[in-house]
């Protein structure tokens, strides 16, 4: 699904963001990936989304090479990839619903399919019942919920989430991390960058934990 | 296809709504456009309806046609008859020497002058009037040439030199309010591309989350296009609206002007098709204005 061979980024100015990265992630897999911030972590997500060129390797994601994609391309490439940010990014004036909504009116989907999809995914996290809502009424936890509404309407293989649980306390991190689980469970490939280390020995799952740009262990999963 | 075509018109009312969404800003654009654009296009209205009014002048030249000194009473008689019986030619006056003189005296104050002079310096006159049919400058030449080819004639003269000059003039002027209707026209695209500009930044939170799930340019671009379009047509249509406004106050004085000259005179509103021209051409500023503004700023702004 992943696979990034020598890739290294260096920002202007001379900071090196990832030193000489190699590693391989397949279909269907959970990684969290993890490191104190400045590791380099948000940097590697943004490789597999290309908001950021590599200043060296390659990276291929979903069996395309990334440095064979032209800028015009991008939108599409971005389309397979549903992304979880953590701070929602959502749209504040429109609604739950046509902010799920966005992904599939983006990609051209016909009005019936929209209206289908947006409140499965609404159901899927449980929020079925705000959908008219706007996301500023609703708690810090349900906003994250909206975000991964949005984030998989679309029913994208890869999931990309950058500290989803980041202002959230414990129990609500736990739900949030289950769903990521349980989309994991029905053959999506999942990618969470945390430092969030109660979540990594619940969930038991491969941590790949860089240091400074470079990946220092990856721990396979502990079954 | 039908999908395509769906989602145009799901832009164009989403854009609709954006522009009803902050009415106040919205109508301060379009008062903007508006004005800017009735300027131009009423003086165009004026000068074409002087031009109107003009055409008729040209029918009503005369030719002057001065008969030499030595010509007897009987030969300008014949002369009189033979052009009478032209057919270009739809009247011919007789003015003597001594009626001239006359009336000379009396209009000038020269009156004195004239007594003390021993003979009568004014030549016989023929105030010929060509038929109302012979309008191209070309023929009434002929025509004058024709004339002047009698062996009686000293000189004949077509009074048509004010005519021409008024007709030069409007030229000069048509081709100013080009010039002001150019510059205006890039008022109204500048006017725009800022506006634009301002909400292309007032969401650009909404533009970057939309390129990070994968929107297209084009598909970011559509809205502020439709903007545009819809800000620049409705402009012109105000335009066109003040315009008309305009003339329905002028109708009344304009009338009685007229109604003082027996003249069949009216002013033109603007016509379907000048309209229409007005509206698309509202349409395609705004279009270009805001192309001009999202060229510029939604490459800027790039998910970080």
């Amino acid at each position: 699904m992943i696979e990034f061979s020598h890739v290294s980024k260096r920002y202007l100015g001379g900071y090196d963001a990832l030193k000489n990265i190699t590693f391989r992630i397949d279909a269907g897999e959970m990684v969290f990936v993890t490191g104190h911030s400045g590791a380099g972590k948000s940097t590697l997500l943004k490789l597999i989304t290309l908001i950021e060129r590599p200043s060296r390797g390659q990276c291929i994601v979903n069996n395309k090479n990334l440095l064979k994609i032209p800028k015009r391309r991008i939108p599409y490439h971005r389309r397979d990839i549903g992304i979880v940010f953590q701070d929602h990014k959502l749209l504040m004036d429109r609604t739950v619903f046509d902010n799920v909504a966005l992904p599939l009116v983006v990609s051209g989907c016909s009005y019936r399919d929209i209206g289908r999809r947006v409140n499965a995914a609404l159901e899927k996290v449980g929020l079925l019942d705000k959908s008219k809502l706007l996301p500023i009424v609703l708690s810090g936890g349900e906003q994250q919920r909206v975000g991964i509404a949005r984030a998989v309407v679309n029913k994208p293989p890869l999931l990309l989430a950058d500290e989803p649980t980041g202002n959230l306390d414990e129990a609500l991190s736990d739900e949030i991390m289950d769903l990521f689980l349980d989309f994991n469970d029905h053959g999506v490939t999942v990618i969470v960058a945390t430092h969030d280390l109660r979540q990594l020995r619940r969930l038991r799952k491969r941590v790949l934990q860089l240091q400074q740009g470079e990946i220092v262990n990856d721990k396979a999963p502990i079954p | 296809m039908k999908n395509y075509f769906l989602r145009h018109f799901q832009v164009l009312f989403f854009s609709l709504g954006q522009l009803a969404k902050s009415p106040v800003a919205s109508l301060m654009t379009i008062g903007v456009i508006g004005i800017t654009l009735a300027l131009p296009s009423g003086l165009y209205l004026l000068i074409d309806n002087v031009q109107r009014l003009s055409v008729g002048w040209n029918s009503n030249t005369q030719i002057s046609v001065f008969i030499k000194k030595e010509t007897s009473e009987a030969e300008v008689n014949k002369l009189v008859k033979k052009l009478k019986s032209n057919p270009a030619i739809s009247s011919v006056q007789f003015i003597s020497s001594q009626q001239a003189l006359a009336e000379f005296k009396e209009l000038s104050a020269f009156g004195d002058v004239l007594n003390s002079l021993d003979h009568n310096p004014l030549p016989d006159v023929l105030l010929v009037e060509p038929k109302k049919s012979i309008t191209e400058h070309e023929d009434l030449k002929k025509l004058v040439a024709g004339i002047a080819g009698h062996s009686e004639v000293d000189i004949a003269q077509l009074d048509l030199q004010w005519v021409r000059r008024f007709h030069a003039a409007l030229n000069i002027v048509q081709r100013g309010i080009l010039l002001l209707a150019s510059l205006l026209g890039l008022a109204v695209l500048l006017t725009i591309s800022n506006t634009i500009r301002l909400a292309i930044l007032n969401r650009r939170q909404e533009i970057e989350i939309t390129k990070l799930i994968g929107g297209t340019d084009s598909f970011i671009r559509r809205p502020f296009l439709y903007s545009g379009w819809l800000q620049g047509m409705f402009g012109a249509i105000l335009a066109w609206l003040l315009i008309h406004i305009s003339l329905l106050v002028l109708a009344g004085p304009v009338g009685e002007l007229t109604h003082l000259y027996a003249s069949e005179f009216r002013i033109q509103g603007m016509g379907a098709a000048n309209s229409l021209s007005l509206v698309a051409m509202g349409g395609v500023l705004g279009w270009l204005g805001s192309r001009l503004a999202v060229g510029r700023h939604l490459r800027e702004i790039e998910p970080r």
